[in-house]
């Protein structure tokens, strides 16, 4: 098969040995580790297909990977001998300005779509923080968002068209340059199906015109518990900003010494909340949401004065996570979520999970959209550490729940959480939820073993097929 | 019932009934009124999931056919015949839950979206999605029907707001997906399956949305244009430069039936505080020119309730295309009817007021062409009873999509009793 796969792309694209493999042994979710027995890197649609019929002749079950930054181990291989990785589809296609739109191959890295039209005008919303490296693929397979989702939507609000590669070989076309489809919403499927319909090999993305002005305010709280009820406030008066985020003490610390940004060092809590649009009348937002703030305990808020002073408050919301690395050898993200107007209970129960189990868990989070980000820091070397950061997890996703929340506000549920699957839905729903996947993978053969647990598969960390790293 | 029904019609249709009202008690089943009596030979009004659920495993075991009913607006227009049952979802209208301070609202499908947007006025909210005569849109109908109206452009379209849904699917089964948070991507996402799907794959029962701030100050620019051309470098002017509530380019013959005179007309909104409100008049008296009326407060309501509530001409043929926003103007005047365009979304309503009986197959296929060579399609909305035999209202995907979504009516309803037969392709 190594050379059947060979001949179709190249043999520089294939990578078979273990040593190489290893860097493909896991995503952002470090918990689990298992490397793929072979990866291959197609360049185009045709051989993304070529390789998929090879694979379907012989029943072999593959997993799709884009930059591997995903934090839910989706593009973990349990059960999938073979990753198809789409490094190598990398270009942008068609920029179509007079129709805002921008056809791209799926490898192409978010932030490459923005900066391709950002001369002229126009950007693509969706901006993980990972955006320097995430690729369009991975974001609509997990339908990502970022700090200014709460404005202008996620991933799936932006996807037009898409081009699959169906596990049997077979491409096809969903939606298109329109924005009414035909039939049946199938690009609604595809984007947060975590690879599990196929490959999409392209994509027709909505560009946004760049907002004429901003203004970007960092708000200082004594902590969480002010800072979380501001932001309910700042909503609740009528205007939904572009951005508000929030960090913790912890967080900021990490911040602070990684990138010197001058964030308040005493402050319990920061948001980072920002107005986009008409130059006109932004300044009374600012200062009414610059008001709000000191009405909800902040003792200081600036606004940033300039573009670069703006560029840094983001460079160090948007580098937060590796910050964090300073602190601690190994950390894990969870990312549920809340009713907004929940905030303040969920990261009450936060500190508490954090003094359970004896490990620091650091807030860094979409605070408008009630997505909690909380950031467990362990260290792998000590095995009661990383199963104590696994249960962690797991009590703050069920506190999440007890609250009306969802286990996963943008990072999927992967091979992470699939076994929380059932706390949120019946037996019926995931029925129907696979269901729908075998319209599009019938033999399960795309990314298996994810998002929806077998019934009465062992939903253990430690499964028999994975290494936990101990 | 008519006269003229065949005796065995309605003895079969009596005999519906009984067992209807067996099987949920008396009360239950009733004849049809216009409009639903163009699509189904009796309407059943279950009071809760549970007795859905039995009907929908009588219509399995039975072999009837059944689709859910909101006012039936829609589900008239495009059978060309009737189903079995109409199941209609006037007796589940609760509000199930509507927390002002996290901008959710969760419904039953019966709800209609006056009603919902009523109550969430008292929170200076609103669910922004606004089809014709928002109180004889039912949730469920505005979910199943994908029904939008001007401010798409600023809001998008139900597939944008809906968090979660539950739904009755084959063998009378249950499942939800999503939730009731604004963001959420665990599990599979079934809300965007069900929007639009005209209740081919199951039943929607409840529905949860996102809701919005009302914009402030509302205010409503309106322009007579003497030729279209100028209506539409006006308006594309416009939409470079603003981030417009709505904007849409009316033809002579809507904007004589709202009330101006017999030209092009283009109606642009926009909203914001003081200092945004006075930039953005300013820009687009600049863009529409001097002539510019603009309108206020009530005046402004009452003139934007007017163009989302046009009505399109009873027997005449009318139909949405969805094309590349810059083809749209094009398109538009290429129709050679009647229009309200979406400017900007590329979305446009289309019609002849009249349309002989031989002609309506041919314009359709014409309009449709044109609208795929721009990079879209198009949706017969009506046409009159007498042609709609040859007429295919929905636009065919590729290939290759069609026969997922054949394999996804398969999956979802075996035994293919929900609505068949009229949604795309023959689903
Ligand atoms: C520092 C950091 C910050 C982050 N911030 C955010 C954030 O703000 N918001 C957010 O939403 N996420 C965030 N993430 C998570 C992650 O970046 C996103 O999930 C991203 O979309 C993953 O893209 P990727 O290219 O790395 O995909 P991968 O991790 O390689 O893959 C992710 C999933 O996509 C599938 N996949 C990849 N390509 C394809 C394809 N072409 N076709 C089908 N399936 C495919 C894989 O099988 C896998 O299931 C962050 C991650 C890190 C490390």
């Amino acid at each position: 098969m190594l050379d059947e796969l060979a001949a179709i792309v190249g043999d520089d694209g294939v990578v078979s040995r273990a040593t190489e493999l290893k860097v493909y042994e896991c995503d952002g979710w470090t918990v689990e580790k298992s490397a793929p027995e072979v990866l291959v890197m197609p360049r185009n649609t045709k051989q993304v297909s070529a390789v998929l019929k090879a694979l379907h002749r012989r029943a072999i079950a593959f997993v799709a990977r884009g930059a591997g930054t995903g934090l839910s181990g989706g593009a973990l291989p349990i059960d999938a001998p073979v990753m198809v990785c789409t490094s190598r589809m990398n270009r942008i296609l068609a920029i179509d300005l007079a129709n805002r739109r921008i056809e791209v191959q799926s490898g192409v890295v978010n932030l490459h779509v923005t900066n391709a039209v950002r001369s002229r005008g126009f950007f693509y919303a969706p901006d993980p923080s990972s955006q320097v490296a995430c690729t369009i693929g991975g974001n609509i397979a997990e339908n990502s968002g970022g700090p200014h989702t709460l404005k202008y939507g996620v991933t799936t609000n932006h996807v037009l068209g898409l081009e699959l590669v169906l596990p049997d070989g077979e491409v096809v076309e969903l939606g298109g340059a329109a924005e009414e489809r035909c039939g049946y919403d199938l690009v609604g499927a595809v984007v947060g199906a975590e690879g599990t319909t196929g490959i999409v090999t392209r994509a027709t993305l909505r560009l946004l015109r760049e907002p004429e002005s901003r203004r970007t305010i960092l708000a200082a709280f004594p902590d969480v518990d002010f800072a979380t009820r501001a932001v309910s406030a700042i909503i609740a008066s009528g205007v939904i900003p572009g951005a508000i985020e929030m960090m913790d003490r912890l967080i900021i610390r990490a911040v602070e010494e990684a990138f010197h940004v001058g964030l308040p060092a005493d402050a319990g809590a920061v948001l980072i909340v920002e107005f986009d649009g008409y130059a006109a009348g932004l300044d009374e937002r600012a200062s009414a949401a610059v008001e709000i703030a000191r009405r909800y305990g902040a003792a200081d808020s600036r606004l940033a004065r300039n573009e670069a002073e703006r560029a840094l408050l983001w460079k160090a919301r948007k580098r937060a996570f590796g910050a964090v690395g300073r602190l601690a050898p190994n950390y894990a993200t969870q990312d549920g979520v809340v009713p907004r107007t929940h905030l303040p209970q969920i990261l009450r129960e936060i500190s508490a999970v954090s003094e359970r189990y004896g490990l620091a868990i650091g807030n860094v989070f979409h605070a408008g959209d009630g997505n909690i980000h909380p950031i467990i820091l362990y260290d792998e070397r000590h095995p009661e550490q990383v199963q104590s950061a696994i249960e962690a997890g797991r009590d703050i996703l069920r506190a999440c729940l007890a609250m009306g929340g969802s286990l996963t506000g943008e990072h999927g549920i992967g091979a992470e959480k699939m076994g929380e699957m059932p706390l949120l839905f019946s037996p019926d729903d995931l029925l129907a939820m696979a269901e729908l996947r075998r319209v599009f993978d019938p033999g399960e053969r795309a990314n298996p073993n994810k998002i929806i647990p077998r019934p009465g598969a062992c939903v253990e960390v430690a499964a028999p097929h994975r290494q936990v790293p101990v | 019932m008519t006269s003229g029904e065949a005796a065995e019609t309605r003895v079969e249709r009596e005999e519906l009934r009984q067992q209807i009202e067996r099987l949920l008690g008396a009360g239950r089943a009733r004849e049809p009124i216009a409009p639903e009596a163009a699509a189904c030979e009796l309407v059943v009004e279950p009071e809760s999931t549970d007795e859905i659920a039995e009907l929908v495993r009588k219509c399995e075991t039975d072999r009837l056919t059944l689709a859910p009913l909101g006012f039936a607006r829609t589900l008239s227009q495009i059978r060309t015949s009737r189903v079995a049952l109409g199941v209609s979802l006037a007796r589940m209208r609760r509000i199930i839950a509507y927390e002002p301070d996290d901008m959710t609202v969760v419904t039953e499908a019966g709800v209609t979206l006056g009603e919902l947007n009523r109550l969430c006025f008292e929170h200076r909210q609103r669910l922004p999605v606004d089809p014709r005569e928002p109180d004889r849109t039912t949730v469920g109908a505005m979910v199943g029907a994908s029904h939008a109206g001007p401010t798409r452009l600023s809001e998008g379209t139900v597939r944008d707001l809906l968090i979660g849904v539950a739904f009755v699917g084959h063998g009378g089964r249950l499942a939800r997906a999503g939730g009731r948070v604004v963001k959420n991507v665990a599990g599979y996402d079934l809300m965007k399956v069900m929007t639009g799907s005209f209740g081919t794959l199951g039943i929607v029962v409840e529905a949860a949305f996102k809701v919005r701030p009302i914009p402030e100050n509302y205010t409503l620019a309106v322009r007579r244009f003497g030729r279209d051309s100028e209506a539409f470098e006006a308006a594309v002017a416009i939409h470079d430069a603003l981030a417009m509530v709505h904007l849409e380019v009316l033809s002579p013959g809507p904007s004589a039936a709202l009330g101006y005179d017999y030209d092009w007309v283009v109606m642009a909104g926009f909203a914001g505080n003081r200092a945004e409100l006075d930039y953005q008049r300013a820009k687009t008296i600049e863009a529409l020119g001097s002539g510019t009326d603009i309108l206020e407060g009530a005046s402004a309501e009452a003139s934007f309730a007017s163009l989302r509530d046009m009505d399109f001409p009873a027997d005449g043929l009318v139909a949405q295309i969805a094309v590349k926003p810059a083809e749209l103007a094009r398109c538009a005047r290429e129709c050679s009817g009647e229009y309200r365009v979406h400017a900007g979304s590329g979305v446009a309503q289309v019609w002849f007021e009249e349309i002989g009986e031989g002609t309506a197959e041919q314009t359709v296929t014409r309009w449709r062409e044109m609208a795929r060579r721009a990079g879209g399609n198009l949706r017969v909305l009506r046409a009159p009873e007498t042609t709609r035999a040859e007429i295919e209202f929905f636009d065919r995907p590729s290939a290759g999509a069609f026969g997922l979504m054949k394999r996804l009516k398969q999956t979802f309803d075996p035994a293919n009793i929900f609505n068949p037969g009229c949604f795309v392709g023959g689903l």
